[in-house]
């Protein structure tokens, strides 16, 4: 800081600067205000369209100039879309693959990204980069591969191989490390002191103090299960275990090939909500994270 | 070590060979077990494409064809679009997981093919087995004359484009290409449909000098229109056997340029090129119009116009055959889903598939019923004088029973469908073509036409080969 | 010997994750190297039977594709302009998010929709912003239905239309709208991985800032950016992987085709190639390709490590 700081300041000039700075804090959040409602904005309008779609005719989706408003407003389309797919089996396949993979997958996450973050071991450098190499490669490579292993294992058509193949992800587990370095080392040693093993120290502070991306990886993991569609077409198929994207495509491909667009809009619509509602109710944790947990820096 | 297993190899297939050979003088691949099909229990799967109300129907021949056979049991699955089943089953072929029943188009057959695991149909067909039906009735393994001569002839064919003569897969249900026309514009103008591609200008001109901001033609696809009109004019395209890629030739690159000098006048344009549907261009009321649109003909939905308050119809959809470079040659493109069948250590899947592949494909009811459902057009020629897809015909309009009026100028040209060679690389050389097309309509030639479309061909051919 | 206890227990941690690994990722891609040697490789041939001799013949003949250059460059291009772009915008939108008090909650569900929308309306509405209905464009006969939202926008400013992705645009055009569409998919992941980083930075850091009325900028750049610095290497090196990746994107806008119609091709790119390997069952070549993509990627990737492990600081 400069040496004016140092000499006392006249009342007056306290009182200009304090009317500056109030001004320069109502122009900064009003910028901070007008960039996040553009940037908004933009992020909204698929979501928008997602939306006028699901409720366009058929005619009306097809048309040259696409309309920004439903001449016609189809509510039928979600009727169509809730009778034709087989909804609720397609719903329950999903969750229960979606909640079983996400919570395996968090363990094995949590445990790798913590050995590679606070443990010592020979050739950690080169097994982490080994790991993101793992990466690099175009995992569309891997399906003949993998297909053939799953066959052999004769896991076809079960929710094993919805689950198991995919429980591992790099990625989360390098965000995941990358988090854990976060937190003093300090506090580490200072557990190992007191005798604190290393399964209650990940779970008493490490968990705790990662929460925000655990939940983060946990809505991703979710969302993979939701989207996923190529590998779960090649091994299980099968009504029992079809998964909901697939249903929903299979529903709704006409036999010239072509998709009815709105009705799979609709349907698309219907399966997202509770997965959005979900995210609502988890914001206030992924927000809330760390400030509460009261560790000194 | 190796050679001897090698040697031990060869000689246990040609032991094998001449066995197989032993059995009938029959042609070869696929050989008919002894009896035909002798009544086991069998689960065939068969993937298909079909959506909901397709199913539907599917599910009620199925139990009919249980009433014959209980014990082949049929389990499908709608995969997705075609190119979904390609890739699913020939991911699953590598590991023999394979169905026993696809909807195929000759570009995925001859992908099988590589591995050789597509039965072929040709002995079956010819089997004259006795096989003994739950009702007590028998009907023999193959076809009869009959039954085969019921078949369109150039739906029939497609099972046989793969170079070596031999049959791989049975026409299930087909469309084409067809020319649908504003009717009321056309009469209101006093013109004529045009049946040759020189009346095409012609009307092309006409329509432009009546409406200068249409766009008189709007064609769906380049790639089938470009192979359309190879066989057209009788130039070559594609072969299954030796030099594969030869549509750069002087005939197809004058029709080329002949499309650019149309598409420069403003006649026409493709789905590519408008960037949305053109059936979206023929059916609008309000911007700019078409009056003439070459679609599929299962897609005739899609050419009528939205339908007023009073359920009239802003225009009459008229239906066509496509125009032709001569009346003497007339070419429509086979389009629409085959079945095949696929090889299996028990020969009685494969006979069991090929029973219900028969069932579907020469049953005057399910083909007629599954064409109402669907849009596209029996394989069958009797299914015309079935009682109920008759009365459908009947009713053939340009409003309400467009589908019906499609189906029906289908039908009526029944000699004049065409099918390319299938083989491996086939499906890359229809995209090239198609790409082809849409590139010499379009890009800038830099003072020299003809330059700009030989080196395109040019280009096209050396894709193919390195993707070949 | 407190290291080779510690040893043992490390590899019991990791156990569950190397398992899965070597059977679902290591063991393909050994497989991926063997069929890259195979010459003229095909899962199809090798089901049918066929023995397949050892050679670089898969290497060579991607190399000599007459378009490999060009889809080297677009992958290369696509990479470093995306990357840069995406990774500013989600940090401001997280800090700004992170700085606001009402309409904090609204905006951030907002800033999360993306994900539970679906790809298929993101494309769909992407290629209806840039599309231009119509045709015949630079001939009297010139029609144009609709020019596109984004050319309305542009119009109703003053400015020109553009051709972005319809026959006769130019590459800088096409490779725009690919920058805006890349980067807007990158958005939402990021700002919601950057948001969780801004959380864990202990609120004092700002506190004492405050009490020092050390301006927002510096604030951003000597604290928020430091202590953010491993998400942000994270956000980086990931984003650079999934780059160097980029395909789905371009079939979004372009179809198939993978560029205009008038110049199919003109956008593909590494991923792009091995795809198209991929269709027409040429296993060894996309392996080839895929192999050669795994080299560029690991340099970069190792650069990028260098880096920040000079400028993370944890």
């Amino acid at each position: 800081m400069s040496k004016e700081t140092i000499v006392p300041m006249r009342a007056r000039d306290m009182r200009r600067q304090s009317l500056h700075q109030k001004a320069g804090r109502a122009v900064y959040l009003l910028a901070v205000y007008a960039f996040l409602l553009l940037m908004a904005a933009i992020v909204l309008f698929p979501f928008y369209w997602m939306l006028i779609s699901s409720l366009k005719t058929l005619e009306e989706y097809r048309m040259s100039t696409p309309t920004f408003w439903p001449q016609r407003i189809m509510l039928g389309n979600y009727v169509t879309a809730f009778t034709t797919a087989n909804l609720g089996r397609l719903f329950l396949n999903t969750m229960i693959v979606g909640v079983v993979s996400t919570l395996l997958s968090l363990v094995i996450t949590i445990l790798t990204a913590f050995a590679f973050a606070r443990l010592e071991f020979k050739g950690k450098e080169l097994l982490f980069a080994a790991l993101l190499a793992t990466m690099m490669i175009p995992g569309e490579l891997f399906t003949i591969t993998n297909y053939s292993t799953v066959t052999t294992l004769g896991w076809r058509n079960t929710y094993t191989v919805l689950i198991v193949p995919f429980l591992v992800s790099v990625f989360y587990i390098y965000l995941l490390r990358q988090n854990f370095l976060q937190i003093p080392n300090e506090l580490y040693l200072a557990a190992k002191v007191d005798g604190t093993s290393d399964l209650k120290y990940l779970w008493k502070v490490m968990i705790p103090l990662s929460l925000p991306t655990l939940i983060s990886i946990t809505i991703l993991k979710m969302m993979g299960a939701w989207n996923s569609y190529i590998w779960p077409r090649l091994v299980a198929n099968d009504e029992a275990h079809r998964m909901i994207t697939n249903g929903l495509r299979n529903a709704f491909t006409e036999t010239t090939g072509d998709v009815n667009y709105p009705v799979q809009m609709a349907a698309v619509a219907l399966v997202s909500a509770p997965l959005f509602l979900v995210f609502i109710f988890l914001r206030k944790y992924i927000m809330s994270g760390v400030s509460r947990s009261g560790i000194k820096g | 070590m190796l050679k001897k297993i090698v040697s031990l190899l060869l000689l246990t297939a040609m032991l094998l060979g001449c066995l197989s050979a032993a059995q009938a003088e029959s042609a070869p691949g696929f050989a008919v077990p002894e009896g035909g099909y002798d009544g086991s229990e069998v689960t065939i799967t068969f993937y298909h494409t079909m959506g909901s109300n397709l199913t539907a129907v599917l599910d009620t021949y199925i139990a009919e064809f249980n009433e014959l056979y209980p014990n082949i049991h049929i389990e499908y699955t709608s995969v997705g679009n075609y190119d979904d089943v390609r890739d699913q089953v020939s991911t699953e072929i590598t590991v023999g997981t394979q169905p026993n029943i696809a909807y195929c188009y000759p570009d995925h057959v001859a992908l099988y093919n590589l591995a050789q695991v597509v039965a072929t149909l040709d002995n079956l067909i010819a089997s004259q087995e006795t096989v003994t039906r739950a009702d007590g009735t028998t009907e023999i393994l193959g076809l009869t004359d009959e039954q085969k001569a019921d078949f369109i002839e150039g739906y029939y064919n497609e099972g046989m484009q793969f170079g070596d003569g031999l049959m791989y897969t049975m026409p299930l249900s087909k469309s084409t290409e067809v020319l649908y026309y504003n009717k009321t514009f056309f009469d209101e103008n006093g013109l004529t449909v045009p049946t040759t591609w020189e009346e095409m200008e012609a009307v092309c001109a006409k329509i432009k000098e009546i409406d200068p901001n249409s766009i008189p033609l709007g064609y769906d696809s380049e790639a089938n229109w470009f192979i359309t009109m190879c066989e057209q004019y009788g130039s070559p395209y594609t072969s299954a056997t030796g030099d594969h890629f030869l549509f750069n030739n002087e005939q197809n690159r004058a029709f080329v340029k002949m499309f650019r000098e149309w598409y420069q006048k403003g006649y026409l344009t493709t789905q590519t090129l408008y960037g949305a549907y053109t059936s979206g261009l023929f059916v609008s009321t309000t911007e700019t119009k078409s009056y003439m649109s070459i679609g599929s003909s299962a897609g005739a939905t899609y050419q009528r116009p939205a339908a007023n308050a009073d359920g009239t119809y802003p225009f009459e959809v008229g239906i066509a055959t496509i125009p032709q470079v001569s009346e003497d040659n007339r070419k429509v493109i086979s389009q629409g889903p085959s079945v095949c069948i696929f090889e299996k250590e028990n020969p009685q899947e494969v006979v069991a598939s090929w029973l219900f592949v028969k069932f579907l494909t020469t049953n005057v009811n399910f083909q007629a019923e599954f064409s109402m459902a669907s849009g596209y057009v029996p394989v069958l020629k009797s299914v015309s004088d079935n009682e109920v897809y008759a009365a459908f015909l009947d009713s053939a309009d340009g409003g309400d029973y467009i589908s019906a009026l499609s189906a029906k100028v289908c039908l009526e040209q029944e000699d004049a469908y065409y099918t390319s060679p299938a083989f491996n690389g086939s499906s890359t050389a229809r995209d090239q073509v198609g790409m082809l097309l849409a590139k010499c309509l379009t890009a800038d030639d830099g003072g020299d036409v003809d330059a700009m479309i030989e080196r395109a061909f040019q280009d096209a051919v050396d894709e193919c080969e390195y993707s070949f | 010997m407190v290291d080779s206890k510690h040893q043992w227990k490390a590899w019991i941690y990791l156990a569950p994750a190397i398992a899965l690994l070597l059977v679902f990722t290591v063991w393909p891609i050994i497989n991926t190297v063997r069929m890259a040697f195979l010459e003229n490789y095909s899962g199809l041939k090798a089901a049918g039977g066929q023995a397949f001799a050892f050679g670089l013949g898969n290497f060579t003949k991607v190399i000599e594709y007459r378009r490999f250059v060009s889809c080297l460059k677009n992958t290369v291009l696509l990479c470093v302009w995306t990357v840069p772009i995406s990774t500013v915008l989600a940090l401001l939108i997280a800090v700004s998010l992170n700085a606001i008090r009402p309409l904090q909650r609204t905006l951030q569900t907002i800033f999360f929709l993306p994900y539970v929308t679906n790809s298929i309306a993101i494309g769909m509405v992407f290629a209806a912003m840039f599309n231009i209905v119509g045709s015949f464009y630079g001939t009297e006969n010139e029609i144009v239905v609709t020019a596109g939202i984004i050319n309305n926008i542009i119009e109703f400013f003053g400015g020109e239309p553009v051709n972005w992705i319809n026959y006769g645009s130019t590459y800088t055009a096409n490779l725009t709208v690919m920058i805006v569409y890349i980067v807007w998919n990158a958005l939402p992941f990021k700002i919601l991985v950057l948001l969780g980083g801004l959380q864990s930075i202990n609120k004092q850091y700002y506190e004492a800032a405050r009490v020092d009325g050390t301006p927002r900028w510096r604030v951003l750049t000597r604290i928020t950016v430091p202590l953010l610095s491993p998400m942000l290497a994270y956000v980086i090196i990931t984003s650079f992987i999934d780059g160097f990746k980029e395909y789905t994107s371009i079939v979004g806008i372009f179809g198939e085709n993978m560029g205009p119609p008038d110049d199919a091709g003109r956008l593909n790119t590494m991923v792009g190639f091995i795809y198209d390997s991929l269709s027409t069952n040429s296993q060894g070549r996309a392996s080839a390709a895929a192999l050669i993509l795994f080299a560029i990627i690991l340099v970069v990737t190792l650069v990028n490590l260098r880096i920040s492990k000079k400028r993370v600081h944890y």
